[in-house]
């Protein structure tokens, strides 16, 4: 007995001597660096979508056998997470370790000092800074979470932007096509201008009708009970139309135009009479289709055409399990008004929303070292490709040209070369110091227009009278 | 002889289908739920269809195979038992305390206990989680994130309802019942526990039933004032709503299995429910 | 021979709990609700501003309509399950085969948590995959969409409440009908009383505190309604109850000061409304005594 205890003993040192030695090859640095917080349990919390199930599953796992250090997701609804972590930032409680930051919420962190400055705590302190994680592998799209003096807040985990998908099985139909022909007197094609986009949106909810189908011309995020009809329109529908930064002049603190805002400007109701005007060709489900019902109808194949966040085009395109129209979605950059694309080149504007978030460290953490570690963990280079594949997310310049997502982008219909040639057209959100207060006092407006129960018009410059009230509520007035 | 019959078979007719047709439009959507819940994402999509296609279990398998939910799901049958059994005591004594003793105040602190139910529980949150994590504080415990925790703070709506229950049935106990108890020589836990406790059964049943089902289903409370290890069942149903599309069948199976445990209290409880018919024959 | 000092002692772990839970809390948001407080303000903390939350929310459109809607909510969907439960209850006091499957059956609803009552009714309501739009568009021609109608989302919310709650008013009816004398029942009878007569001269005097506790747990519960609506339709123009637009006000828009405000009115407005309730039922009884 006690022979065979002491053999089972010598294997045992043998085997943890063998595989001390292969990973101080490998994973020597993460073992010494994380030594002093081996044990150690950091938390975070995030919404529960494929990235971060796949931070939650995969790379948590994988950091804990490396360093000792265990992890604990919280994965919560999209309203919850808001709420949940500015509770635990402004309490100063210290429940998360990291927090997920939307890249929209990104500026009121910062004007509430809730975050910390991840460059210089890494230049701080020099013993936890790994050689393998480079701020400067990241697309531009880092740069929302970076101060005046270029330090990083957040370590990018998602990035996507919301594109024109269409369904290649309906406008590649040589049938479908002679009929539009003939109806319209020019051939059927991905829309490239508003009028164009709304014949093959007419065009399609009459052929639904007569084939008996459910198919309708275009998708609308329009519900009418959550906020995402008004981000539809703010950051989707108006940027292409050419209203920028939610029509609010911060520095004038206005969104009228009397005063330098935009927001009951022309530009403003022309597009919200285009996007309304589009409601008729939606499905039904339209008036109560947040973000992720949008992209299920589509995926349903109920929409002929539409404006769908990137984080669903590959599942759309790709998955049988969830999509009955795998293989026929085509992509392609949203419809513009004339002049808009070429305004975005200059820099001079932007054509849609860049949407996505980062993981950031709140200053009330109490294991700020351990978390560093860990960021550092999950924006390293060697981690990207399959997080990519099985997010549909990128993060890293480097991550476009690696064979994994190149197989994908073909099954996407090339919708990572999109994100990489002409991501730059996109942008994030306004840099404004408060973002859900404003947004929560244009939705009953943009709901009531949906509602048909006041006039574009009326709308937003009812819309542009509460926000001003609200700016100079909060302080950032006139 | 005749027309009795047929006022008879007509009265069965009537009161069968009163019966069958509220039973149909009680179990639709459940049957619904259990529908969806046997679908697979893409089966979901088309056009509507009320009967069982197949059996799709994937999504059963899925949730009961996941040990979040497990744990979710230990939670709230731990928490929702604890504090069912703890309003039920607490109850008792306090409504029994309102009903016989003579306390200064009596009415307005039977009121007072009342309001605490109304209050919306929005704007409450945020002086409960500062309670919660910083105000009750031992080292690095606190009450944020633990079972105690939503124990003690679902007594906040369940107490109230539960006194209020408890009133009626206690009220209705003759009191001469308990000096006559006395009389014979027992205490107060004599009095309790032979006299009131047997007689309000039933509503304590009822009471702690209902208390149970109060808190087996709460929602917003739990998901503001959890994070990881204390998160109930409820809290769970909503992680399956996301940006890349809502899994309806897995959110429609979670909540199946939800019913299953408040389901089996209910069929279990018929019998005090039935116990409480004859609660009038009592008083005689 | 009752010591009050064993009453309250009785008494004092529910005060307590009460007190820290349910007392603290409101004191804070009474604090709370006098000041101006957005974290996400220029200058964000609070700021001492009397009365202004107060007035403010007297010429709150929003506010205002959300009090109008939780009113009809409330009113309709209550006034539906005390009718209902109390015929469902008056038809299980008797006596027939399958008595006892039907009462579970009944009871089911009561036992789905809010949060998945709300995702079945959406799933049911929602068109694309939703039965209840489909058939009536097939059936009747009629075009049902929570989304476009406001009116049709509250109509959707109070039946959805109708269904999840009137087994609870079963349930209370049942335990009230059932603890009732059959002696004056049967006097009545024998005196020559007729159905209507026997329900209103003798089962509703009886039935009346059960009555009156239900309907107030219903009211309190109604009014402060979000899990539900907001699952089934987000608290749209139809259905931004007053619970909801609380919500709305503290939590995406952190306006925890003027959120306070409304919580307290609404607390004020509910507790009014209860001792109007508990006052006029209880002065009706003694009249009907004398």
């Amino acid at each position: 007995m006690k022979k065979r205890f002491t053999f089972i003993l010598l294997i045992a040192i043998v085997l943890l001597a063998n595989m001390s030695l292969v990973s101080a090859d490998m994973h020597g640095w993460w073992a010494d660096a994380a030594a002093p917080y081996a044990g150690a349990t950091i938390r975070g919390v995030s919404e529960s979508t494929p990235p971060s199930n796949y931070v939650a599953d995969v790379l948590a796992a994988q950091f804990t056998e490396l360093t000792g250090i265990n992890v604990e997701f919280e994965t919560t609804s999209w309203d919850q997470m808001y709420s949940k972590a500015i509770n635990d930032m402004e309490a100063n409680t210290g429940i998360y370790d990291f927090v997920y930051i939307e890249q929209d919420i990104i500026y009121s962190y910062l004007a509430q000092d809730y975050l910390v400055n991840l460059t210089q705590f890494a230049a701080d302190n020099p013993d936890l800074a790994y050689e393998g994680y480079d701020e400067s592998a990241f697309t531009s799209f880092a740069d929302y979470f970076k101060n005046a003096d270029g330090d990083l807040f957040g370590v990018p985990m998602e990035a996507f932007v919301k594109v024109y998908l269409y369904r290649k099985d309906l406008f590649e139909d040589a049938d479908i096509m002679a009929a539009f022909e003939e109806e319209y007197g020019y051939p059927l094609a991905p829309a490239e201008n508003f009028d164009q986009y709304r014949d093959n949106a007419m065009f399609f909810t009459a052929y639904g009708e007569n084939m008996d189908m459910d198919l309708w011309g275009t998708t609308v995020q329009g519900s009418t009970g959550h906020p995402a009809s008004t981000y539809e329109f703010l950051e989707s529908i108006g940027p292409s139309f050419g209203l920028y930064n939610w029509g609010i002049n911060l520095d004038a603190g206005s969104a009228m135009s009397a005063n330098g805002g935009a927001l009951d400007g022309d530009t403003a109701v022309e597009a919200l009479t285009f996007w309304l005007s589009m409601l008729p060709y939606a499905p039904p489900e339209a008036t109560s289709s947040t973000w992720d019902e949008v992209a299920s109808s589509f995926a349903a194949g109920r929409a002929a055409q539409g404006w769908v966040y990137g984080e669903n085009a590959a599942w759309i395109a790709t998955d049988d399990s969830r999509s009955a129209v795998t293989g026929n979605v085509g992509v392609r950059l949203p419809v513009t008004a004339p002049g808009v694309i070429e305004a975005a080149e200059m820099g001079d504007g932007y054509i849609g929303y860049y949407d996505g978030g980062a993981f950031g460290v709140p200053h009330s953490s109490r294991n700020k070292e351990a978390t560093l570690l860990w960021l550092q963990f999950i924006g390293q280079q060697s981690v990207q490709a399959e997080w990519a594949a099985a997010g549909a997310r990128i993060t890293h310049t480097a991550t476009f040209d690696d064979p994994l997502i190149a197989e994908q982008d073909a099954k996407v219909d090339g919708y990572y070369t999109l994100l990489e040639e002409q991501g730059p057209l996109f942008a994030g959100a306004p840099p404004f110091p408060f973002h859900a207060q404003v947004r929560e006092v244009i939705d009953p407006f943009i709901q009531r227009a949906i509602l048909g129960e006041l006039s574009p018009a009326d709308a937003l410059s009812q819309a542009a009278a509460a926000v001003d009230e609200e700016l100079s509520r909060l302080g950032y007035g006139m | 002889m005749t027309i009795s019959f047929r006022q008879r078979a007509w009265r069965l007719f009537v009161t069968y289908g009163f019966w069958i047709f509220t039973t149909i439009v009680t179990l639709l959507p459940i049957w619904w739920m259990f529908v969806v819940s046997m679908r697979s994402r893409v089966e979901l999509f088309g056009r509507p269809n009320l009967s069982l296609s197949r059996f799709f279990v994937e999504n059963y398998t899925n949730v009961l195979t996941d040990s979040t939910f497990q744990r979710y799901m230990t939670n709230s049958v731990v928490v929702s038992t604890s504090n069912a059994l703890l309003v039920m005591v607490l109850a008792l004594l306090a409504t029994y305390a309102l009903s016989r003793y003579k306390l200064t105040g009596r009415d307005n602190i039977f009121f007072w206990l009342i309001t605490n139910r109304m209050a919306p529980p929005a704007a409450f949150l945020l002086p409960l989680y500062i309670m919660f994590t910083r105000t009750f504080r031992l080292g690095d415990w606190t009450l944020y994130d633990t079972q105690i925790g939503l124990i003690l703070l679902y007594c906040v709506f369940n107490l109230p309802f539960a006194i209020w229950l408890l009133k009626g049935v206690i009220d209705g106990i003759p009191i001469e019942l308990d000096d006559a108890a006395m009389i014979d020589g027992a205490g107060l836990w004599g009095v309790l526990r032979h006299v009131i406790v047997p007689l309000a059964a039933p509503g304590l049943a009822v009471t702690g039933i209902l208390s149970w089902v109060f808190a087996w289903n709460e929602y917003l409370f739990a998901a503001n004032l959890t994070s990881v290890q204390a998160r109930t069942i409820t809290t769970g149903l909503a992680e399956f709503v996301t940006v890349t599309g809502t899994n309806w069948g897995e959110l429609a199976a979670m909540s199946m299995l939800t019913l299953i445990p408040s389901a089996i209290i209910v069929i279990l409880a018929q019998r005090y429910i039935v116990m409480g018919l004859t609660f009038g024959a009592v008083k005689e | 021979m009752r010591n009050p000092r064993t009453g309250w002692l009785l008494l004092s772990p529910t005060l307590i709990i009460l007190l820290l839970f349910g007392f603290a809390p409101f004191l804070y948001v009474l604090f709370v609700g006098f000041n101006q407080w957005n974290v996400f303000s220029a200058d964000d903390g609070l700021v001492f501003n009397g009365l202004d939350n107060f007035r403010r929310l007297v010429f709150d459109d929003d506010f205002l309509h959300s009090v109008g809607l939780t009113a009809r909510f409330a009113i309709f969907a209550i006034g539906s399950e005390v009718v209902l439960g109390f015929v469902l209850a008056q038809m299980l006091t008797r006596n027939f085969p399958g008595k006892s499957l039907f009462r579970i059956i009944h009871t089911l609803p009561l036992m789905v948590a809010p949060i998945a009552v709300g995702a079945i009714w959406r799933l049911l309501v929602i068109p694309g995959f939703g039965p209840v739009p489909f058939f009536l568009d097939r059936w009747f021609d009629l075009k049902y969409q929570i989304g476009s109608y406001p009116d049709q989302a509250l109509w959707t919310s109070v039946i959805m409440d109708v269904w999840h709650w009137t087994p609870f008013v079963t349930l209370t009816m049942l335990a009230g009908l059932s603890a009732i004398p059959k002696e004056p029942v049967e006097q009545a009878r024998v005196d020559g009383a007729n159905r209507f007569q026997v329900f209103w001269y003798v089962t509703l005097p009886f039935l009346r505190p059960v009555l009156l506790t239900t309907v107030f747990i219903r009211i309190m519960d109604a009014i402060r309604t979000v899990d539900e609506v907001w699952m089934l339709a987000g608290g749209g123009p139809g259905t931004r109850f007053t619970g909801i637009y609380i919500w709305r006000v503290v939590f995406p828009r952190t306006d925890y000061g003027y959120g306070s405000s409304i919580s307290l009115i609404t607390l004020y407005l509910t507790i009014v409304l209860c001792w109007l309730l508990f006052i006029a039922i209880s002065g009706r009884r003694k009249g009907e005594v004398e």
